[in-house]
C-alpha cells in the first residue's frame, strides 16, 4: 500500500515538472526540468 | 507560453525520453541473471518458493541447485550472493555447482539469495554491472549487483529499521539487507519473505549445515573470518585448525547473542543447523579503495590499500598481489570442505561426502600469477 501511495506522489511530481518545464521561459530551466524527470519516470515504472 | 518555449521544451522532452529509453534497456537487462551450468551431480533445480510460496511470480524467488550423492547421508545448505557485491559468495556457489560430485548425501547451493539484490547496482558507488570470463566453453558474463534488494521490489524505507521478532533497531537502509532479516517472517516485506523462505529450507529439508559467503573491505575488522553459531563453534573450530593447517590463516569467532537479523544467529536459534558464515578480502567495497575497475573487483589490486597499508589501517596483508579472486573463492571452498569433514566427524551418520570441488590450492596456490584475477577461475568453470 505505501508503495503505491509512493508512486502516486511521484506520478504528481511528475505533472508539475512536466507542467513546469512547458511553461518555463528559460532554456535553462527547462533542460533542468527534462533532467529531473529522467529519474522520475523511470521510478514511476518501476523501472529503477 | 510561446511557441518558442514550447517547442524548446518539447525538444529537451525529446531528449529526456530518448535517455530514458536507453538507460531502461540496460535497467531491465540487469534483471537477466546468468545461471551456473548443470554440473555431475546436480539433479534438478528448485525454486525457494517450492519451500514458501509467498515468493512466487516476485523477483525474491530464486534458483535452488539440489545436488544429491547415490548414498543415504546429510544435507548441506551453501548460501551465495546474500550480499550480491560480494563477488567471491556467488562464484563459489557457481563453481561449486558445476564441479562438485556428490557421493552421500545431499547438498543445496543458493547463487544468488538476495536475488533482487543481483539485479541492480549501488548508487553513487561507480561500481561494475558485468564482469566477464574466460570458461571452457568460452566466454561467460557475470553480474555484480548491490548489498541491498532492489528498490523497485520494496520500497520506500523507514527512517529506523526495527528487525523482527528481537526489535533491534539499525538504519532504514538494512531493511532490504537480507542478512539483517532472518528469521524472515511470511507476512513481511520481500527481503523478510526471502529470510524466511531460506529459514522454510532448513527446516523441511532439515539441513545440518549451512554456509554463508561473504566478503568485506580490508578495513574491516572480521575479515579472513568465519564466525559461527554457538552450536557451530565446535566444528567451526576443528574446521578452523585442519584450515590453518593447509596454510589458510583464518580467525574464528563466535556469534554474538545481541547482534539480530545475521544467518549465523537467526538461522541457529530458530532451526537445528549450524550456522556458519565465512569473509574474504574484496578491495571493491572498501571505503579507501580507488576507482572500481574489473582489475579490482577480480584481481583484488587497489593501490590505494598499498598506501592504506603502509599506514597500518587494514585488518589483511596487502601487497602487490593483492587478493585475487582466487584466493578469495579457494578460501571458501576449503573452508566449506574442512568444516563439512568436521561435521561429518561429529555426526557420520549424516555425512555429506563430495569431491572434485577445486579448493585453495588447485584454484590458487597452484596458479601462475599470470592466471590469477579471473582466468584460473574461469578454467574451472563449464
Amino acid at each position: 500500500m505505501i508503495t503505491i501511495i509512493y508512486r502516486l506522489i511521484v506520478v504528481y511530481v511528475i505533472a508539475l515538472v512536466g507542467w513546469n518545464m512547458f511553461t518555463e521561459k528559460k532554456l535553462t530551466m527547462q533542460m533542468n526540468c527534462a533532467l529531473v524527470l529522467i529519474p522520475l519516470v523511470l521510478r514511476a515504472l518501476m523501472i529503477k | 507560453m510561446t511557441k518558442k518555449n514550447y517547442i524548446s521544451a518539447a525538444i529537451c522532452l525529446v531528449v529526456a525520453v530518448a535517455v530514458m529509453v536507453s538507460t531502461s534497456m540496460s535497467f531491465l537487462a540487469a534483471r537477466e541473471l546468468p545461471l551456473p551450468e548443470w554440473g555431475p551431480s546436480v539433479t534438478e533445480v528448485k525454486m525457494l518458493s517450492d519451500w514458501f510460496d509467498g515468493l512466487k511470480d516476485t523477483n525474491g524467488d530464486t534458483p535452488v541447485y539440489v545436488l544429491k550423492g547415490e548414498k543415504e547421508g546429510g544435507s548441506v545448505l551453501i548460501l551465495g550472493g546474500t550480499h550480491a557485491n560480494e563477488v567471491s559468495g556467488y562464484m563459489s556457489a557457481f563453481t561449486f555447482i558445476e564441479n562438485a560430485v556428490v557421493e552421500q548425501g545431499t547438498v543445496y547451493v543458493i547463487p544468488y539469495t538476495n536475488h533482487s539484490a543481483m539485479t541492480h547496482n549501488d548508487p553513487s558507488e561507480g561500481n561494475l554491472q558485468y564482469f566477464t570470463l574466460q570458461t571452457k566453453s568460452g566466454e561467460r558474463t557475470f553480474r555484480y549487483g548491490s548489498r541491498a534488494t532492489n528498490p523497485v521490489d520494496q520500497w520506500p524505507d523507514p527512517d529506523v529499521y526495527i528487525h523482527y521478532p528481537s526489535g533491534q533497531q539499525l538504519s532504514g537502509s538494512e531493511t532490504r539487507n537480507i542478512n539483517r532479516a532472518y528469521p524472515g517472517r511470511p507476512d513481511g516485506n520481500l527481503t523478510e519473505k526471502m529470510a524466511y523462505g531460506v529459514a522454510e529450507l532448513i527446516r523441511a529439508e532439515d539441513i545440518g549445515i549451512t554456509f554463508d559467503l561473504h566478503e568485506a573491505s580490508p578495513e574491516y575488522p572480521v575479515i579472513n573470518a568465519t564466525v559461527a553459531h554457538q552450536d557451530a563453534m565446535e566444528i567451526a573450530s576443528e574446521g578452523c585448525i585442519n584450515l590453518l593447517l593447509s596454510g589458510i590463516e583464518m580467525s574464528l569467532e563466535q556469534s554474538p547473542t545481541n547482534f539480530h537479523g545475521l544467518t549465523h544467529r537467526e538461522l541457529g536459534d530458530y532451526t537445528d543447523t549450524k550456522a556458519i558464515l565465512m569473509e574474504t578480502a574484496n578491495a571493491s567495497q572498501g571505503r579507501l579503495r580507488g576507482a572500481t575497475t574489473v582489475d579490482q573487483v577480480l584481481g583484488g589490486q587497489d593501490e590505494c590499500y598499498l598506501i592504506s597499508e603502509d599506514l597500518g589501517m587494514l585488518y589483511v596483508p596487502w601487497d602487490e598481489t593483492g587478493h585475487p579472486i582466487e584466493e578469495r573463492c579457494g578460501r571458501h571452498l576449503q573452508g566449506i570442505y574442512e568444516y563439512v569433514t568436521a561435521y561429518n566427524n561429529a555426526n557420520p551418520d549424516k555425512a555429506i561426502v563430495y569431491s572434485e570441488v577445486p579448493g585453495y590450492s588447485e584454484l590458487f596456490l597452484e596458479a601462475d600469477p599470470d592466471e590469477l584475477g579471473g582466468a584460473r577461475l574461469g578454467s574451472f568453470l563449464m
